[in-house]
């Protein structure tokens, strides 16, 4: 099969999957996020009755000069979650556009069309992403986050002047790649509710694919075997590194894992 | 690449003696945070046991009246028999020899430690069908192995065991049998598919229909286990179980990302434990 061929089959596929993307997402984030929404209401319920509770309790704390902090507890599990969700989707807004300002360099529009089609295709994934964290916020009634992670946009716009070729547009991806899926691990350790477990979960192995890949394409750049950055590929022609890089550690690290606050709205 | 029975791993010396240096390197940034998140699970389940056993009787007509409590005063059980438990793991003839899909209502597994020992089954599962895919490919049954699917197979093998001995540590450390066998009632099945399978294809797509099912085993596990140690491991490994799932639909020719969301349909169940 010639090139030609696989990339418009490819890139057909792509845009059907595309067209069923909002569907397939709304499908399966509906639950995580219908329980979060359930779990907010109970959640505001409970607070009503523990406000109760907490007047009580604040009455006593003031007579010890501690009411400050007991109310500052019961508040914090909610912005925890809350800006969790904001930095989440500050993150999935800036990956949107770098790949989507790396769609319209001329070395990715004219060079490999399947690096082309993964960026049109992730460009969409993390534009869904998006999406379910703010959707997520919405059920929480608190603000959604439409600017990018300030900390990483600082990076990425330190790193645009020296992208000259689709290697350095792969490196910068990884990182954000990276952080992304390192975030949403550790998120789902820190988020207060099942649902938001879910949520995070799971996307960040899809963070972790997409770094996978593109761990993958750097190594077949860099072993000048781009012809083979295709799909289907020739399993028989890879290098044999190619099998075992796009999967670098046992444990997924959380050591790079962007703080909750990161990307909350101010 | 051939087929004769003296097939080797088709990787230079020098080439493997770089992936097991950055596989270390790997390593040793990851491996203490596992330690680390082990050792609490363990403590974590241990505490929650002897902390409910202790106020069991005061409050058990509290208890009983909710779901997660339920899982709770099965670890206290679980917690008053571990003492008496042995320390070898089931055995795969074992595992087979069973054929149950039910639990026996003496399982020393419950609670959260029920998924963890689903997990550690499935990854030894994982570990089992990867051997036999490299014994096959040894024996010249798999035809031409590319050496990409070897290194893969190798690798992903070695971090399969990484994760059975993560999640065996938290067995043990809860003080119940770890697990060494694959207990799980889908096992003969899935050796069915394994001695089936003579391409590198069939073995790729089985493959990736046990990594698949990891994946999704954890994205569940992480969000109904109640233990923070449980949550935070079962994380950490989901992502690892989803990038061999993306080099494996890249090999068998598939978008190696074609899901947006990782889903749990594909999840496997507690009900598939022998043990």
């Amino acid at each position: 099969m010639d090139g030609e061929t696989i990339d418009t089959r490819l890139l057909a596929e792509l845009t059907e999957q595309s067209q069923d993307l909002d569907s397939d997402a709304r499908r399966i984030t509906k639950g995580a996020l219908g329980e979060f929404a359930e779990e907010q209401g109970e959640r505001r319920s409970g607070r009503r009755m523990g406000g109760m509770a907490a007047g009580l309790l604040g009455a006593g704390a003031l007579l010890f000069g501690s009411a400050r902090s007991a109310s500052a507890a019961s508040a914090s599990a909610n912005s925890t979650d809350v800006m969790a969700l904001q930095t989440a989707a500050s993150i999935e807004n800036l990956a949107v556009s770098v790949y989507t300002t790396a769609s319209g360099l001329s070395f990715i529009k004219s060079g490999n069309a399947t690096v082309a089609a993964f960026i049109a295709k992730t460009i969409t994934q993390h534009t869904a992403h998006a999406q379910a964290f703010n959707a997520a916020l919405t059920q929480a009634g608190a603000a959604t986050q439409s600017s990018p992670d300030p900390k990483y946009a600082a990076v990425v716009k330190a790193a645009l002047p020296s992208i000259k070729a689709p290697g350095d547009v792969v490196s910068l991806a990884i990182t954000l790649e990276d952080v992304a899926a390192q975030t949403y691990t550790k998120n789902v350790s820190q988020v207060s509710t099942s649902a938001l477990r879910t949520l995070f979960g799971s996307i960040a192995p899809v963070e972790a694919q997409h770094r996978s890949v593109l761990l993958a394409v750097q190594a077949l750049l860099a072993g000048n075997d781009a012809d083979l950055i295709a799909i289907p590929t020739k399993p028989a022609s890879l290098p044999a590194a190619a099998g075992s890089v796009g999967f670098p550690s046992s444990f997924y690290s959380t050591t790079s894992a962007s703080p909750i606050s990161e990307g909350a709205v101010s | 690449m051939n087929h004769s029975s003296d097939w080797e791993l088709p990787v230079s010396e020098s080439s493997l003696n770089r992936m097991t240096r950055d596989l270390d390197e790997a390593h040793q940034d990851a491996y203490p945070q596992m330690r680390a998140r082990a050792a609490e699970f363990s403590e974590e389940l241990a505490d929650t046991a002897s902390s409910i056993a202790g106020k069991r009787l005061a409050r058990r007509g509290f208890l009983l009246g909710g779901v997660g409590v339920g899982a709770a005063l099965a670890l206290a059980a679980c917690s008053s028999s571990s003492n008496s438990a042995s320390s070898t793991g089931s055995s795969p003839a074992a595992a087979g020899a069973s054929g149950s899909a039910s639990m026996s209502s003496a399982s020393k597994y419950v609670g959260d430690l029920k998924v963890v020992a689903l997990a550690t089954a499935l990854e030894n599962q994982a570990v089992g069908a990867y051997q036999a895919a490299l014994s096959a490919a040894t024996a010249g049954k798999l035809g031409t192995v590319p050496a990409a699917v070897a290194t893969f197979v190798t690798t992903a093998m070695s971090q399969h065991q990484d994760h059975a001995k993560a999640w065996n540590a938290v067995l043990s450390g809860a003080g119940v049998p770890t697990i060494t066998g694959v207990p799980l009632s889908n096992q003969p099945a899935t050796l069915q598919a394994l001695s089936g399978a003579s391409t590198v294809g069939d073995v790729a797509k089985l493959a990736l229909s046990l990594e698949d099912q990891a994946a999704q085993t954890y994205l569940f596990a992480a969000a109904n286990v109640s233990s923070a140690g449980g949550i935070s491991t079962a994380a950490s490994i989901a992502p690892v179980e989803a990038m061999h799932a993306a080099i494996l639909q890249f090999v068998l020719g598939e978008y190696p990302v074609p899901d947006s969301f990782l889903g749990t349909s594909s999840a496997a169940s507690t009900t598939l434990l022998t043990v």
